[in-house]
């Protein structure tokens, strides 16, 4: 695709926040990064920015206004933090892809991708009902995503985005499958 | 958000709080900036643009590197690479902002789920392709038989607001004339109004 993509990065600053925007900003996006705390978010737009010539990132001020702009949102913060931010991006979220990328993969590795009992994708769904929810769940020691979602189209353009972002995307269903 | 779009919509049909609920969840509000493109010419153009707020053109460059502006559209106006929207080709048309603008996009599926639940958003469609239509016809008769300078006067008095808010060599491209051609044109006319 040669129209840039903007890209809305909630929780920029977070682990895996930080880890997308920064591979994500190699490709053609521009990513609007939003986190509670601006300065953390500004550096980390700064630091984007200094690595990568072409890169186009910026840090902003509210997590709405990113949304507004996107054409794909990122929403990376803990699950916990689901509602406040649905809450807030509902309204321009619509029609939207929303990658859900809160981290339920354990950090001990042992053999399953996620907790059977962790239904935050399918909650942000039930939140953020005329949006796409996709679900994105990185095994950062193979540097594999595992993706899911009930819109094809949504699922194809996350996939695209993951590896962009250097990831190799494996489609699944269903994500609470054993490995 | 979707206030004008609403506003435009009940002018040609009238709806119900529901319905107007049903398209709501349908459609995808888009803030975009000065000079960044919505469209670019060889992807497929998945949407059809509402203009809340703000200024946008589309145009094609050709191989000299030389803009040729097709469309603008200001608030309440819709703009799209339709032949792109409607096969899936790719589009030939750039899309990009003159302003900071608000816009409200409709995809080829959320327009097909909308027809399915508010029939009578067919009418609304029907309306806008037909008002379409119209205006290429008036471009054209405009292009092909207007003198330049008639080109000018009945293109700054059909659309004021254009005049006052685009740059003049966009509007020399969009009606087909050199920017020192238009130059000369708006001298003559100050000259003799």
């Amino acid at each position: 695709m040669r129209t840039k993509q903007t890209i809305a990065v909630i929780g920029a600053t977070d682990k895996m926040g930080s880890a997308i925007a920064k591979s994500l900003s190699v490709g053609n996006y521009r990513l609007l990064l939003y986190a509670k705390d601006l300065n953390t978010c500004k550096q980390l737009a700064a630091e984007i920015l200094s690595k990568h010539l072409l890169a186009d990132a910026e840090a902003m001020d509210c997590s709405m206004h990113a949304s507004w702009e996107a054409d794909m949102i990122i929403i990376a913060a803990p699950d916990s933090e689901y509602k406040e931010i649905s809450v807030k991006i509902r309204e321009v979220a619509t029609q939207k892809i929303v990658i859900s990328m809160a981290d339920p993969l354990l950090e001990t590795y042992n053999g399953t991708i996620t907790a059977p009992e962790n239904t935050a994708p399918e909650d942000l769904q039930q939140l953020l009902p005329h949006s796409k929810v996709v679900k994105a769940v990185i095994d950062n020691k193979r540097a594999e995503v595992f993706i899911a979602g009930n819109d094809q189209d949504a699922v194809e353009m996350a996939r695209e985005m993951m590896s962009v972002a250097g990831y190799h995307p494996i489609l699944a269903k269903n994500l609470f499958i054993q490995l | 958000m979707y206030e004008l779009f609403f506003q435009k919509l009940k002018e040609k049909i009238s709806l119900t709080a529901e319905e107007q609920e049903i398209i709501k969840g349908y459609l995808t509000p888009k803030k975009i900036r000065k000079k960044q493109y919505l469209l670019q010419e060889g992807d497929v153009c998945k949407n059809i643009a509402f203009v809340e707020k703000g200024a946008l053109r589309e145009y094609t460059i050709d191989e000299k590197g030389t803009e040729h502006i097709f469309q603008f559209a200001l608030e309440g106006w819709v703009i799209s690479d339709l032949y792109s929207f409607m096969t899936g080709e790719p589009a030939t048309y750039h899309i990009d902002a003159l302003e900071d603008s608000e816009l409200v996009l409709i995809s080829k599926s959320a327009q097909e789920e909308i027809l399915k639940r508010v029939p009578c958003y067919e009418t609304y469609t029907r309306m806008q392709m037909t008002g379409a239509y119209l205006a290429m016809q008036k471009r054209i008769t405009s292009l092909i038989s207007l003198s330049l300078e008639e080109r000018y006067t009945s293109f700054i008095k059909q659309y004021p607001d254009i005049v006052q808010r685009v740059p003049q060599h966009m509007i020399a491209s969009y009606l087909g004339l050199t920017p020192e051609t238009l130059s000369r044109i708006r001298k003559k006319i100050a000259s003799h109004p």
